[in-house]
């Protein structure tokens, strides 16, 4: 990735972070899109398996300062995530945008499976109906506002070759 | 070539696992460790992003005020006619809910931002730190009651668990005094004892336990912090009874309670002080003296009642009992001979003596024994 692509990552991943928390708030939904999930599938299909591991770790650790329980449970699913996409991407990952919103529902359900299973919050039927129902509809939210946002930016973007 | 791309991708891997590893180790952290850790992200990293979404709060809150300004708007436009009226209504509520002019001193206005936007992490940021003389352990209190404690303090912001966090705690009791427990959160059940009912929107109601067997509450009556838990302080409304929750203890009650504080309307918060919180807040919420104050009225009228009718009571018996005795005296004395025969009567054998009928004796407290 040249240093103009680079820019336009850090650029396009800042927006999407400032996203986050402007527009976020302002929708206050009950399954509200996370483009901090998003921002990290721009950058981890960009970068090597190990710094989207990183970024995913920095972001998750941020987040995590935010809240008092569970600290760290955001970091280690942003890092599964963020490591996994990259490997995905230069296994099979096609750069199609439905399938970019797939991956995009995969991880935030996987992000949102493994904060509710690591902070121990809910147990039996209610965690079952908050992965089931509410972790799937944000995840389908968060994968919506993804490929808009792809698809608003596809000009823009120059994805890294598989 | 070959071998540079498997160093590159062990690299990655070895990267993966350090970034895996400091993410448990993250989560085993004991908390005077993690704290200043993610004190430090907040401080620095996350600081920038607080301010935009308290920005943004304040954007929605401006644009839900607008919104509520032109329904106001409108509906004073079809009641013109009461607008007077409507006008001195809204002046008294106003004056009514004005907490901060009850508290007058030591509270800290503060903007309640939710944590990560995650619906289940009971716990808000406020927009207001330790410069702003927020302290550990300061309460958070709105207009309507209890909201939370104050957690974790930065310079420019702070942490609190609301009301719904499974570590929140207060001791409590009913507006009467009668019936005293601790208020917690109301968790679902899991396993067998898991009630077929109980909904994710339950989580938020609270549950009032360990009220002694013998107190009872009705639905609809105000619980208040006690003071008796040593943080919060006697007279701030905590919820409002539902009913009572049938638990397997048999010696003492449990009680649903809906909170004072709408979770929804967290929004703007009053921070106390220690100083403030521990010169006591019973007249603030207003009802708690004045039922306290009625209910002493009642107990005290109550009381000379019953003294009245204890004392009448007395009096009655003392009478009944001077009567038994001087009966008894008068009858001693006139049938003094015939004791012998009651003597005689419980020999076996003895031969029964027929006994005049006897004098009816005069008694001094009855009207119609004896007239001259």
């Amino acid at each position: 990735m040249n240093w103009s692509a680079t820019i336009r990552t850090v650029l396009l991943c800042s927006v999407l972070v400032f996203l986050h928390y402007t527009l976020r708030p302002l929708l206050a939904w009950r399954a509200s899109p996370d483009f901090l999930i998003i921002a990290l599938l721009l950058a981890a299909v960009r970068v090597r398996p190990g710094v989207a591991a990183i970024i995913g770790f920095i972001v998750g650790l941020a987040s995590d300062s935010l809240a008092l329980g569970a600290f760290g449970a955001g970091a280690l699913a942003m890092t599964l995530i963020g490591f996994s996409w990259s490997k995905l991407k230069a296994v099979f990952f096609a750069d199609h945008v439905l399938l970019n919103g797939f991956f995009l529902f995969l991880g935030k359900w996987i992000y949102e499976v493994v904060m509710n299973v690591v902070e121990r919050r809910m147990e039996g039927a209610e965690l079952l109906v908050q992965i089931v129902v509410w972790s799937s509809l944000s995840a389908f939210v968060t994968a919506v506002a993804g490929v808009l946002a792809l698809m608003a930016l596809r000009p823009v973007l120059e994805t890294r070759a598989a | 070539m070959a071998r540079a791309a498997r160093f590159t991708n062990r690299f990655d891997l070895v990267l993966f696992g350090a970034c895996i590893l400091l993410s448990l180790v993250s989560m085993v952290l004991p908390p005077n460790l993690r704290e200043p850790v993610a004190g430090s992200l907040r401080r620095s990293l996350v600081a920038p992003l607080v301010r935009l979404q308290e920005g943004a709060e304040r954007w929605r809150g401006a644009y839900l005020t607008a919104e509520r300004a032109e329904l106001r708007r409108d509906t004073l436009a079809l009641a013109a006619a009461r607008v007077p009226t409507l006008e001195s209504d809204n002046d008294r509520l106003r004056s009514l809910l004005g907490l901060g002019a009850k508290l007058q001193w030591g509270f800290i206005p503060a903007q309640a931002l939710q944590g990560r936007g995650r619906i289940d992490d009971f716990t808000i940021t406020l927009s207001a730190g330790s410069r702003a003389g927020i302290r550990e352990r300061s309460l958070v209190v709105a207009p309507e009651g209890v909201v939370g404690m104050v957690q974790t303090v930065d310079p420019t912001m702070s942490l609190a668990i609301l009301y719904a966090h499974p570590d929140f705690r207060v001791s409590a009791m009913s507006a009467d005094g009668s019936a005293f427990g601790i208020v917690q959160p109301h968790l679902a059940k899991t396993g067998a004892a898991a009630p077929q009912s109980y909904l994710a929107s339950e989580r938020w109601l609270l549950e009032l336990r360990g009220v002694p067997f013998r107190s009872t509450l009705k639905p609809g009556a105000v619980v208040y912090s006690s003071g008796m838990g040593g943080i919060y302080p006697r007279g701030i409304p905590v919820g409002v009874v539902l009913g009572e929750v049938k638990t397997a203890e048999a010696w003492a009650r449990t009680y649903l309670l809906r909170p004072a504080v709408n979770p929804a309307e967290i929004s703007a918060v009053m921070v106390l002080t220690p100083q403030r919180a521990t010169s006591g807040l019973t007249n603030v919420w207003g009802e708690i003296g004045a039922v306290d104050s009625a209910t002493k009225r009642i107990v005290t009228a109550g009381d000379s009642l019953a003294r009245q009718a204890a004392s009448a009571e007395a009096a009655a018996r003392r009478a009944a009992i001077d009567s038994a005795v001087r009966v008894y005296r008068d009858s001693a004395g006139r049938e003094g001979a015939t004791t012998a025969d009651s003597i005689a009567r419980m020999v076996p054998g003895a031969p029964v003596v027929p006994r005049p009928a006897p004098t009816p004796a005069p008694r001094r407290d009855t009207t119609g024994g004896v007239r001259p």
